[in-house]
């Protein structure tokens, strides 16, 4: 997966080839990373929503009042 | 400086390091607003003062031996031969890098028409020791002494870090060539290690009175003001990334470097002048904080503590290999590490009664020990350096990167030169009864009589008629 292995071989290309891409898997990879992220970004929704729900509705069904948050605040 | 382009890549070059280093000033500023944002109200003062006090302490040790620590031991010594003069003993002779030239009493450390770099280079370093001692700082708030931590400051910043930088962050280092060790923003070369040296230190020190009940449950103390910490997180964003520019070479012709006869390729690279972008490292370090975001967003379920802590955890865990992995590796990257980091905190915390209070072994130590195993895979077989190319364990010539280099490397920076010296100088600085406050003093607080001082200055202030 290295794109490069050797810098002074890698420097010693035709210039074209020696300013490009460097990172692991250059030229094989970057579909395949778009993909997983996107994967990534959706997913992170999915899960965050579910858990943000299920928080939301546990702190509904307590049904506190305007005023009771001020008793909650703490003085270390 | 006789022409023009020498004359302009060197005052660019100064520049560039002074720059970086006004940014980095930030991490500290960080660093305090974050510690006493987490600290008790009755700690407060106290815990601002060990933070800032570790300024001048590491400076002044950094001016006398810290910085000379750095240019003698890339050789171990006795474990590799320089490739400035082959030998393996400390680095002290005629050659151009050498400690000789950067001793207290030198005429380079101080202002010198012939040397625009030293001064610039100096303190970008010694930034890099401040953030070292203040990670620890962070974990043992509320129950250490300020002269203890003074003496540890100086041990992690201006001892500890700066031989591990000198085996395995310097150009000429031991660690690059036997084991094929990169770790270009320093994952384990600042993370690992003070994470490991806080986890050394807090083994001794013990918890804060009241953090496990008497069954050995552990109980939460939130931070006191959200927003200090919040402040305080986002400065040693901004502060990161100066280090992150402070930690490249901002201009440099490598074909002469490399000895290619007629080839000039001129490049900003990394220090271990290999070639990388500012451009590339500013996409991965951007993706790495939304990715340790994310899940420490998910992982913490919104929690604004851990959610911020993450951000900076996912740039660590990734920053072993930011001059290099693409940015979606690099956001993946911050990501696993986040979630390690955060299971171990909880899952140490519970076993071993470790009470970090900044959580900063997780996100610095465990964090940087992760990214440093993961960069061993994803840039396997990359050189470690441009001087040349070898096998690992020869030590004449740089090993590529590989897995169990960089897992070794991570042993090295997290316990052996981190956890273990914390441990040991925490033990006997117990030892000497000066480690920990009274427990008198720290029920009623570090700051009770500065508190009282200023009820009975307010009061007579207050009744006053002229």
């Amino acid at each position: 997966m290295a794109t490069v292995t050797n810098w002074i071989d890698h420097l010693n290309k035709p210039a074209e080839e020696v300013a490009g891409a460097i990172y692991p898997g250059a030229g094989s990879s970057e579909t395949l990373l778009v993909i997983l992220a996107f994967i990534i970004w959706i997913g992170w929704h999915v899960l965050t929503a579910k858990s943000e729900s299920e928080e939301l509705e546990r702190l509904a069904r307590k049904k506190h009042g305007a005023n009771d948050h001020k008793s909650n605040i703490a003085e270390w | 400086m006789t022409d023009q382009l020498g004359a302009l890549t060197t005052i660019f070059t100064e520049f560039y390091y002074w720059v970086t280093v006004v940014l980095m000033f930030l991490i500290h500023v960080g660093f305090c607003m974050y510690e006493v944002g987490a600290s008790r109200y009755k700690h407060h003062q106290h815990t601002l003062m060990k933070n800032t006090m570790l300024i001048p302490l590491v400076t002044v040790t950094w001016f006398l031996f810290g910085w000379w620590i750095y240019w003698a031991f890339p050789t171990g010594p006795g474990i590799a031969p320089s490739i400035m003069n082959e030998s393996t003993a400390l680095i002290t002779d005629e050659s151009t890098f050498s400690a000789k030239w950067y001793l207290a009493n030198t005429e380079y450390m101080a202002v010198n028409l012939g040397d625009h770099i030293s001064g610039v280079f100096w303190a970008a370093f010694l930034l890099f020791s401040w953030t070292a001692a203040s990670i620890v700082s962070g974990a043992i708030i509320e129950r250490i002494t300020t002269f203890a931590f003074g003496i540890l400051a100086i041990a992690i910043g201006s001892v500890f870090w700066t031989i591990d930088a000198a085996w395995g962050w310097h150009f000429d280092g031991w660690m690059l060539k036997i084991l094929g060790y990169h770790d270009a923003y320093a994952s384990g070369v600042i993370h690992a290690i003070a994470g490991g040296f806080a986890l050394g230190v807090l083994m001794v020190l013990g918890p804060r009175i009241g953090k496990f009940s008497s069954s050995g449950e552990p109980r939460n103390i939130g931070p006191r003001n959200p927003w200090l910490v919040t402040i305080g997180l986002f400065l040693i964003y901004t502060g990161f990334w100066g280090f992150y520019a402070a930690c490249n070479i901002p201009i440099f012709d490598l074909g002469p470097e490399y000895g290619m006869e007629g080839i000039s390729y001129w490049t900003a690279t990394n220090i271990y002048v290999t070639p990388t972008t500012l451009s590339g490292i500013t996409f991965n370090f951007l993706m790495s904080l939304s990715g340790g975001l994310l899940a420490g967003y998910w992982i913490a379920k919104g929690d604004p503590f851990w959610t911020y802590s993450s951000g900076l955890a996912g740039v660590i865990c990734a920053s072993a290999g930011n001059d290099l992995y693409h940015p979606i590796q690099s956001m993946i990257i911050g990501m696993i590490g986040v979630v390690i980091a955060y299971k171990l905190h909880y899952w140490v915390e519970r076993k071993f009664k470790i009470d970090d209070a900044v959580g900063a072994v997780a996100v610095h130590g465990y964090a940087g020990f992760v990214g440093l195993v993961i960069c061993g895979f994803v840039l396997n077989g990359y050189p470690s350096s441009g001087y040349s190319v070898g096998a690992m364990w020869d030590g004449t010539t740089y090993a590529s990167i590989n897995p169990l280099g960089m897992f070794l490397g991570a042993i090295i920076m997290f316990g052996v030169l981190g956890m273990l010296p914390g441990y040991v100088i925490a033990k006997i600085l117990h030892g000497m009864g000066k480690l920990r406050i009274p427990r008198e003093v720290e029920i009623a607080g570090l700051d009770y009589e500065m508190m009282e001082t200023a009820k009975s200055d307010e009061k007579t202030v207050s009744s006053a008629t002229r």
